[in-house]
């Protein structure tokens, strides 16, 4: 069974084709990388993917099952959580509330049920202890700093419970000390049976974090494959250096 | 001032006793008022804010605002005055079922406005109200058109004008609290953060699985069954109806200035809104009678408002007594676009 | 008879058709630069018809020459607006409360007309007032014919604008990335103050060619902003050729439908338009491409 791919995935906008017919599949258990130049299209086809955009064609199948054009909700509770490209938290919410609304709800009663159940809020405390952020819980998310609210983000993700986890851009804007917490966090993840599908521009990181590599150019994918192999792949270096 | 979503700033005991005290207060209203006209405008203020609660499932839980509820609470009228003049339906009954199939309607009207985001939301509000006061108006065979449709009062005539006024002063009360006690509940409710996540960034939300239209749809209809049986029950006490007054827009932005006077955060906001607004309009329309004056101050406190304190009258208070307390810190101005600005800025910096 | 009826309807449709469209456009032009809803643009536009009575009832002139004051003004006033109100709201919730803060100002701007010219319904009387052209067995009023003519060389006007200068293409790209005009060097605020100025100057044409034929009253405004933001979400919210095709089609439907109908029940057939158009399309039926994101 096929764990996650697009076939012949593609959005255009205007006369721009964002995504290009792209077909990749991406390995479960794994820490997937999703690399390439700066406007080539990584962030549109994560949106297609998650549902934040419906594609003009294509699928997207994951775990056997098309999910293209799904609401993106539908997809999440498929199993598959993701992160924003400059972090998107609920500013004026707290951070404890920021990621009950992670809660994986089913059924009316369980809705109506009160949102500071003690399971849950024991749940959304284990999750911030472990992203290190638990002492901010009454804190509103606006007034926290923006690499707190990176790892925030995050323990939202997790509350919902993902099996596979999408983080666009999770090195980006944060100090050196940080990326090193994340990474360590997703490796950590990651060992626990989470599938990570991350987008990411920083070299250092992808390589030393990722198993597999996808790189991105004009909309398409030009190459996959281990770290070490696709760093040397000409047709990388040519997109990257234009050479 | 019960804030919904800060737990415990003030202990519990003490907003309870306020909680007491304040709906003690209410209560007597009645008793105290001096003369039936400052009671019949006790009632009116009592319907309004049974309609600004009622507006708030909405405004105050998503975010989206709708300026057409008179829409609601109007169909809530005339279906009530059609049941009991055409079926012959027991008023309280009629009142009921006029609003269970307001919420009806509201399913199909919900689904047309809340599949995209905010801005054709607002322009169905506000079309909804235009078109029902066209038919309303043209329609005269059933709603009586611009001649006004009677309304047979539920009560007999032995009760005379300020007893009248006296039940339904405590009518509006109650329909108020219960509309109160659900907004409250479901503020606390899984169902309430994953709303209010709508509100914060809709995006987000449904990315981490909350299903975001389904959860607008059902506060919507909500709302708008509470606003017809306000309706409904204005159309039973004021005993006649007129298109023009219906399904007014003007009625509309009433309760958008109420609540966001009031504050939409927090659950008594638009009690607290719908007495201070209420209150002047009723002033007004009694200094100036029917100049169009009320028109221009209407307009320029919303415009205030919305430029000065759109999170309500009492947050503004607060954060203008912080600045002057010594040590106090201004309260940080800043929003999702906003800090994603400041991001994006850093990451430029940064490459 | 009834051909020359069905005739006659198509036409006043059309003429109809033609100044909802140049309408239409300026609230295509707030929607695009600002995604701003402009609740007050039709309190603009019978701000600008009872400038033009004003003005006639005190010269003594042509209603069409106070479109050399109204038109500047109006302009000006849209900058201002756009510089001094519209962009002091929190990006967050611009959508939202940019519709109540330009609500708040059609009423203020309904009850000011009110308070200074009263409730009275008022009338242009002009030398040509009655004149009327007949074509085929219909009967064409010349002052319609006139308020087309004002409506479809404006829309020309701005179409070539946004089209052929420097300007227009600054506007243009302001209204489709913002961002991206930004890296190109265009003061995208000031744009956007233009590109308000623009869509209430169409306010002050149009409600000068509105005064020509129209009787008028304070809170006229309401029966032309409900069609209005029918057209410009039938049309696809941001495309200016969408609103124009949306405006001429559910012109003409108005005015067919008056016969069979009568004037009331034909207004909601954009009504009607407006929430079918949600249902099955909420993207619009004509292009514009911002729908689907707001």
């Amino acid at each position: 069974m096929t764990f996650l791919e697009t076939n012949g995935l593609t959005k255009a906008f205007g006369g721009v084709r964002a995504v290009d017919e792209a077909t990749v599949s991406f390995q479960e258990g794994r820490i997937n990388a999703l690399i390439g130049p700066n406007g080539s299209g990584k962030t549109t086809f994560f949106n297609c993917v998650t549902g934040m955009i419906r594609p003009d064609s294509g699928t997207v199948t994951y775990r056997g099952r098309d999910v293209t054009g799904h609401a993106p909700h539908r997809i999440a509770r498929a199993g598959l959580g993701r992160s924003f490209q400059l972090c998107r938290v609920f500013p004026r919410m707290t951070v404890l509330d920021n990621v009950l609304a992670g809660v994986r709800s089913t059924g009316l009663a369980h809705r109506l049920r009160g949102a500071h159940n003690p399971d849950d809020i024991a749940r959304a405390r284990e999750l911030l202890a472990r992203v290190g952020i638990e002492h901010l819980e009454r804190s509103e998310a606006r007034d926290i700093s923006y690499g707190q609210q990176k790892l925030l983000e995050l323990a939202g993700v997790l509350m919902a419970e993902p099996d596979t986890i999408m983080l666009d851009e999770p090195a980006g804007g944060v100090n050196p000390a940080l990326i090193g917490r994340i990474a360590t966090l997703v490796r950590e993840l990651n060992a626990e049976g989470r599938t990570f599908v991350i987008v990411e521009h920083n070299m250092e990181l992808v390589m030393s974090l990722s198993d597999h590599v996808v790189v991105f150019d004009r909309g398409r994918p030009i190459a996959s494959g281990a770290p070490a192999d696709v760093q040397n792949d000409p047709r990388v270096l040519e997109a990257y250096l234009g050479v | 001032m019960l804030s919904a979503s800060s737990h415990g700033r003030t202990p519990a005991a003490i907003r309870l006793v306020a909680a007491v005290v304040l709906l003690g207060l209410v209560l007597a209203f009645p008793a105290l008022a001096p003369d039936p006209f400052i009671l019949s405008v006790g009632v009116v203020i009592a319907s309004y804010a049974a309609l600004a609660v009622a507006w708030n499932f909405v405004g105050g839980l998503t975010g989206y605002i709708s300026l057409g509820h008179a829409a609601y609470s109007g169909l809530g009228g005339y279906g009530t005055a059609l049941l009991i003049t055409e079926a012959g339906v027991n008023p309280w009954v009629s009142m009921v079922v006029a609003a269970l199939l307001v919420g009806a309607a509201a399913v199909p009207i919900g689904i047309a406005s809340l599949r995209v985001r905010g801005a054709s939301f607002v322009i169905v509000s506000i079309a909804l109200v235009l078109i029902l006061l066209l038919v309303a108006q043209s329609w005269a065979g059933v709603t009586g058109g611009s001649n006004g449709l009677r309304v047979p009062r539920p009560f007999g005539t032995d009760v005379l004008r300020p007893e009248q006024h006296e039940r339904f002063f405590y009518l509006f009360v109650a329909l108020t609290l219960v509309a109160l006690v659900l907004w409250w509940l479901i503020d606390r409710s899984r169902l309430g953060t994953g709303l209010k996540a709508i509100r914060e960034d809709e995006d987000k939300a449904q990315a981490l699985g909350v299903p975001t239209f389904a959860y607008k749809l059902v506060v919507f209809v909500v709302s708008a069954f509470f606003t017809a049986m306000a309706g409904g029950m204005y159309a039973l006490w004021f005993g006649s109806l007129d298109p023009i007054f219906q399904f007014s827009i003007l009625t509309g932005s009433y309760l958008v200035l109420m609540s966001l006077l009031g504050g939409v955060r927090s659950l008594l906001g638009p009690v607290v809104g719908a007495v201070i607004v209420g209150y002047a309009v009723e002033f007004f329309k009694n200094q100036y009678g029917d100049t169009q004056l009320h028109l221009v101050a209407l307009g320029l406190l919303l415009a205030l408002v919305v430029l000065f304190m759109p999170d309500g009258v009492i947050p503004w208070l607060t954060s203008q007594l912080d600045r002057f307390r010594p040590g106090g810190t201004s309260i940080r101005e800043v929003d999702a676009a906003q800090l994603a600005e400041e991001r994006k800025a850093l990451e430029e910096a940064k490459r | 008879m009834s051909l020359s009826l069905l005739l006659q309807s198509l036409i006043l449709g059309l003429l109809l058709g033609g100044l909802y469209a140049l309408l239409a456009a300026g609230l295509t032009l707030y929607f695009g630069v600002m995604r701003v809803v402009m609740i007050a643009h039709s309190a603009f536009l019978i701000l600008a018809a009872y400038l033009a009575w004003f003005f006639t009832k005190q010269t003594g002139l042509d209603p069409l020459l106070s479109l050399f004051i109204t038109v500047p003004l109006f302009f000006a006033a849209g900058y201002v607006m756009q510089r001094a109100l519209l962009s002091r709201l929190r990006p967050a919730t611009l959508t939202m409360m940019s519709v109540l803060l330009t609500f708040a100002i059609a009423l203020v701007i309904e009850g000011g007309l009110g308070y200074l010219f009263s409730g009275t319904q008022r009338r242009i009387q002009l030398g040509y007032s009655g004149a009327s052209l007949e074509l085929w067995g219909a009967r064409i009023a010349v002052v319609k014919l006139i308020a087309f003519g004002l409506a479809a060389i404006s829309l020309l006007a701005l179409f070539l604008l946004l089209k052929k200068t420097r300007f227009g293409q600054a506007l243009r790209a302001t209204i489709q990335h913002r961002e991206a005009a930004q890296l190109l060097g265009i003061d995208t605020d000031r744009i956007a103050g233009f590109g308000f100025g623009l869509g209430l100057a169409t306010a002050a044409v149009g409600g000068t060619a509105l005064a020509l034929d129209a009787t008028i009253y304070p809170s006229l405004h309401w029966h032309w902003i409900g069609p209005l933001m029918a057209i410009i979400v039938i049309g696809g919210l941001g495309s200016i050729p969408g609103a124009a095709i949306a405006a001429m089609i559910l012109g003409v439907t108005q005015a067919l439908l008056q016969i069979p109908m009568g004037t009331t029940w034909a207004q909601t057939v954009f009504y009607v338009a407006l929430f079918a158009t949600l249902m099955f399309r909420p993207q619009g039926f004509f292009g514009g491409r911002l729908a689907q994101r707001f």
